[in-house]
This record gives structure tokens, sequence and C-alpha cells, in this order.
């Protein structure tokens, strides 16, 4: 693939093109390369002049890029709508996600601990209830992990400045922590029922087990993205 | 090396019109609409040719055109054909251009031909 691809691909990235347009942007243009040297050879001209008319015809990067950023509808959502796609959408996956990981949990307890006061704690349960659970606590636990490293990868992929994919990743991982989970039998229906707060560390120890499990969310999704960052800046500078 | 020229004020609107054109005929990939412009505009209409992929991908995002990959000769190409949308929006830019080239064309007359243009 020519030299002016790569370029063209971080002109079109940084200025906001959807990714799958700059992707299939660099593919037809190679292909009409390969086809304009092609109509070239067959003029007359050796293979280096052919490639050198071609690109010539081709347009220059500045022409390539220039008309592709023209096009405001070719724009990446992050780009449009960086609140939405950054802080808003990944706080509804959260909530869903959160909301899944109940009903594994509410369904395992009738099912599997159908006498027991709480589906928490050391309790004898079935290998495939024991399954049931831990899958359920891999949607609770295991979302927000999730969603912070999918907005590491998204602000790189789609070169977007740092403010909005942080603001997210600090909001997925302070809502991540102050949602806490209780499941009481109720004393006089028997039904049970599972609720769902929002509190922060309501005791000095809970309050920095939150902090350090907030903090690792947190990291777990920055520190790749800060080294993604400091790579860029070094390849732009060498 | 053949000396082809292009023409700045190509982007104004011209490119969409001529690819829908064209495009309501058969499918094409851009290469051939590159070529197809240029041999039915006897070259008056030139363009640096990657720019027109643009221009498709945005008619595509409006609805205009569809897409279809097909592999010829080892070679992955994209065709792009028109859609209803796309026919509906061909015969309104048609409308227009007729209009408006009516009214310059009257206009170059000595505005004797000139027909109010909206």
């Amino acid at each position: 693939m020519h030299s002016l691809f790569p370029e063209l691909r971080e002109r079109l990235l940084s200025g906001g093109v959807a990714p799958r347009h700059v992707r299939r942007y660099r593919t037809e243009l190679a292909e009409h390369l390969a086809d304009l040297t092609a109509e070239e050879i067959r003029a007359g001209l050796n293979q280096k002049d052919a490639e050198a008319a071609a690109l010539a015809r081709l347009g220059t990067v500045d022409e390539l890029a220039q008309a592709m950023l023209s096009q405001p509808k070719l724009r990446a959502w992050s780009v449009r709508a960086p609140w939405a796609v950054c802080a808003l959408a990944p706080l509804a996956i959260l909530a869903i996600a959160r909301g899944l990981a109940l009903l594994v949990l509410w369904t395992g307890w009738q099912i599997f601990l159908p006498g027991a006061n709480t589906p928490f704690g050391a309790q004898h349960v079935s290998w495939i209830g024991n399954a049931w659970f831990q899958f359920g606590r891999l949607i609770y636990f295991g979302t927000p992990f999730a969603l912070g490293w999918a907005l590491c990868v998204l602000a790189a992929r789609q070169r977007l400045r740092a403010g909005w994919p942080v603001a997210g990743m600090f909001l997925v991982a302070f809502l991540a922590t102050v949602q806490s989970v209780d499941a009481n039998r109720a004393a006089i229906s028997g039904a049970g029922h599972i609720h769902i707060g929002f509190v922060f560390g309501p005791s000095p120890q809970a309050f920095a087990g939150n902090l350090a499990y907030a903090a690792i969310l947190f990291a777990s999704a920055l520190l790749p993205y800060l080294v993604w960052r400091w790579r860029e800046g070094r390849a732009a500078a060498a | 090396m053949t000396a082809r020229g292009t023409n700045p004020n190509f982007l104004n609107g011209v490119p969409e019109l001529l690819i829908l054109c064209l495009l309501a005929d058969e499918t094409m990939y851009g290469y051939e609409i590159v070529q197809a412009i240029r041999a039915r505009t006897g070259s008056v209409v030139a363009v640096g040719e990657g720019v027109v992929y643009p221009v498709l991908h945005a008619l595509e995002a409006d609805g205009a055109l569809r897409t279809k990959r097909k592999s010829v000769d080892g070679r992955s190409r994209i065709y792009y054909s028109l859609t209803a949308a796309g026919k509906r929006r061909l015969a309104r830019l048609t409308n227009d251009w007729t209009s408006l080239a009516a009214a310059i064309r009257g206009v170059l007359k000595g505005g004797k031909d000139a027909q109010s243009f909206s």
C-alpha cells in the first residue's frame, strides 16, 4: 500500500471521520490507484512513470483528506455527540448489565437456594447453581472493567481528545462503586426482595474499600489509554 | 502521462447529480464512475479522482445509494447502485439543474429568454 495512505488515515481519524469510512476509503483508493496505474501502463508508460501519473490523477493527501472532512455525515458519533457515546451510553450499558446481574441473582436464589434467607454468604449449592451465581458475578463486576477498556479502545481508535473518554471512565468507575446490593427474605411475605442502593462507604472500612475499588476500575482503563497517548506522542515526535 | 486538469468548482453539487445520473443506468464502482464522468462530459468536468469517494459515501449515508462488495479477478470492488430515495433525489436535482441552466442560458442570451428560477 502506498505511503500516502498512513498519513491520510491519521488525518481523517484525527479529523473525526468514522473509522469504517476511513477503512473503506483507503481500500477504494488503493484499488483506484491500481486501476489508474494499469491504465497508464496500457497507454505506454513504464511502471515508475505510470505510478507517478496515477498518483497525480488520484489527488494529493490534502485534496483527498479535505474531500472527506467536508462531509459532516461521515463523522463518527463519538465526535458528533461525545457526551452520548462516552458518558450516556456506558452508563446505560452499566445499568442494563447490573439489572441483568440482579435477575441472575434472583433466579439463582429462587431455583438453587429456595429456603435460604439470602443468596449471599457461604452456603451449599450444586455446581450448576454455583456456575449460575458466578455468571451473575461476572456480569456485575466484569462490566465496569469492560466498559472502561471499551472507552480506552474507542478513544485510541478514533483519536479522540482525552476529555470525554476520561470523564466516561471516571463516571463508570464511580457509579459502579457506589452501587450496593442487598437481598433478604421478607419476614412477612417470605417472598424475598433484592434491593440495589447507591452508597459510598457507609463505614470507614467500606469507604476505603470502595475508594480502592473505584481507583482500580479507573486506573485499569486510564493507564492503557495514557500509555497509548505517550506512544503516539513519541511516534509523532520521531 | 496524459495532461488532465481539474475543475475546482466540481464539488458544488455537480458530482452528486452526475453520479446519481450515471448510477440510474447501471451499477458501477468508483473507477468506472470517474471514467464515465470524464467520457460523457468530454473531460469538461474533471476532478482529482479520489475525491469522488467521499461523495459516494455521503450519498450512501443519506440512503440514496446502496453498495455491494464483489470480488472480480482477485480485486475487491465496491459497486454502487441507486435506491428508490436516490431516484427521487435524482429527479429533484435534475429539475433544479435544468431550471438553473435555463436561467443562466437566458442571462447569457441577454435576458430575453430568462425564466424565473426558484
